[in-house]
């Protein structure tokens, strides 16, 4: 007589009723959730760069006006900004700097005999900046043609762009999951009835209705975790072949691809954490919904 | 322990497969239940070990009104039952030692502890070498003595069975018998249903007749 082997089998056949659609379905799924999520964290990346970049400065800008000598008035913004406190540094671009700063909207014609404005980029100390309003005013009073820039209103701009984004990645992933959660339902249903007659027997033998779940929803945690593995897997192929496409051309999308995976950026790990626990959702997600629904239509079976 | 008043079985809107079906059954009892084709013996059965629910009168089984239990109370019921079924109800993806070890298995017992038990009921029923063979590989006798056994493992009060020796030859059905014999003499309430007359003469044992639906009690 042959040795008993020390583990039982299964006892739901695994080739009944095949999770292999759900598989695929599923790594798609975890796919895409991936990709919501590198959006999302490039998304907030760049937007907490530019803000920072914003934020830590403001321009003073000084029209042109007629009888008066603007790099007088210049010299003067200078010293009065200077001696202002928060104000970390001071620097005044020449006539020929701000007509640059004009060449992507007017071209390369010439530009000399325009009244363009006078520009001053101010540096402030980002944890105890100057009293915006009282700087204002005291430009205004002290320098002829000044008016103070502080950027706010393309701050405010970008944070609502990026509020709306985000909002937007997580409504994809709040869709993703709803979805997962309906196929991991049909299929459970699925998988019910093709053991129909090994539940029966189960049934008769004393089984409870939390046992035959258990027994069936332990298909769905290794779909589950392969689904979620191979959606990482394919996300990270993107992101790796969106980041070598472009990057050397200066596209930003694909430096901030590469930087997804490589860039030693201060928060990679945190990353790459958000971005393991799809595998972790995606199993939790197919195991407690397939549990629920067994148990709930075993319960309604006579 | 099992009691029945007045059953009444019908499927659907269907005619009366039982009509005012009463009798009683003490630990210990042993009964053979017997009848024509058709005349409800399985469906008397499906009502012991509580697949369905009468249409009217009460099935008491262990003191409880099978029509009112509970999702929770049945499987806890049912692991006193053994059944034995007609068409053995062996699971084909399991071999023959894990299908006559499911029972165990189901109330969280690991292989460890009961191996030695279940290879003992093989060895019995003369199944050992047999043991890690699937239902597909095995003859109908084979099969019949595996349900015998998967009903017995766990050592229920109640054994049911549906023609449990209609699928071997005469000695190993006395050999089976002498099973049945043993485990009401050990306290166990045994409930066979059988066209075989002779195992019921053999046995000396009391037989209940279903005809038509209606019962009659008589001694063969």
């Amino acid at each position: 007589m042959d040795e008993i082997s020390a583990k039982p089998s299964a006892i739901i056949p695994s080739g009944a009723a095949s999770l292999r659609t759900m598989t695929v379905t599923m790594t798609v799924m975890c796919y895409l959730a991936c990709l919501a999520i590198g959006a999302l964290i490039l998304i907030n990346r760049a937007v907490d760069d530019w803000t920072h970049g914003i934020s830590r400065e403001v321009t003073v800008q000084l029209r042109q006006i007629s009888n008066v000598d603007t790099e007088a008035e210049l010299l003067k913004a200078t010293t009065l900004l200077q001696s202002t406190a928060g104000v970390t540094s001071v620097e005044a671009l020449d006539r020929k700097a701000s007509l640059k700063l004009l060449e992507p909207w007017l071209g390369n014609t010439n530009l000399d005999e325009l009244p363009v404005p006078r520009l001053i980029r101010v540096t402030i100390d980002e944890a105890s900046p100057p009293d915006f309003e009282a700087l204002e005013k005291n430009l205004i009073a002290n320098i002829k043609g000044a008016s103070l820039d502080t950027h706010r209103r393309w701050e405010a701009e970008l944070a609502r762009v990026a509020h709306s984004l985000t909002l937007l990645s997580w409504w994809i992933l709040a869709l993703i999951c709803g979805s997962a959660v309906a196929m991991v339902v049909f299929a459970a249903r699925a998988a019910l009835d093709a053991n129909r007659e090994v539940v029966e027997v189960l049934r008769l033998v004393g089984a409870k209705n939390s046992f035959i779940a258990r027994q069936i929803s332990q298909r769905f945690l290794i779909t589950g975790l392969i689904a979620g593995c191979a959606g990482i897997l394919l996300a990270a192929i993107t992101f790796l072949g969106l980041g070598s496409t472009g990057q050397a051309a200066g596209n930003g999308v694909a430096a901030a691809s590469f930087s997804l995976l490589f860039a030693p950026h201060g928060d990679v790990f945190s990353t790459l954490l958000v971005v393991f626990a799809v595998p972790l959702i995606a199993t939790l997600i197919a195991l407690a919904t397939a549990n629920i629904t067994l148990r709930h239509m075993l319960k309604a079976a006579p | 322990m099992i009691e029945l008043q007045r059953v009444g079985l019908s499927y659907g809107d269907g005619p009366k497969i039982l009509k005012d079906v009463s009798f009683k059954m003490e630990q210990g009892d042993m009964r053979f239940l017997t009848g024509p084709s058709g005349a409800g013996k399985s469906s008397l059965l499906r009502l012991l070990f509580m697949a369905l629910k009468p249409s009217n009168g009460l099935v008491s089984i262990f003191g409880h009104d099978t029509s009112k239990l509970g999702g929770s109370d049945l499987p806890l019921l049912r692991r006193r039952i053994g059944v034995v079924f007609q068409d053995f109800r062996l699971l084909d993806h399991l071999t023959t030692f894990e299908n006559v070890a499911l029972p165990l298995r189901v109330i969280g017992q690991k292989p460890d502890d009961y191996r030695r038990d279940v290879m003992d009921l093989l060895d019995w029923v003369g199944l050992k070498d047999q043991a890690n063979a699937k239902p597909q590989i095995l003859s109908g006798g084979e099969k019949q003595r595996a349900a015998i056994a998967r009903a017995v493992v766990s050592k229920p009060e109640i054994l049911l069975a549906d023609e449990p020796t209609g699928n071997v030859d005469p000695v190993l059905a006395k050999r089976l018998l002498h099973l049945f014999l043993e485990l009401n003499r050990l306290g166990t309430t045994v409930f066979l249903a059988t066209h075989d007359l002779s195992l019921i003469k053999q046995a000396k044992g009391r037989a209940l007749r279903l005809e038509h639906g209606t019962l009659k009690d008589e001694t063969l």
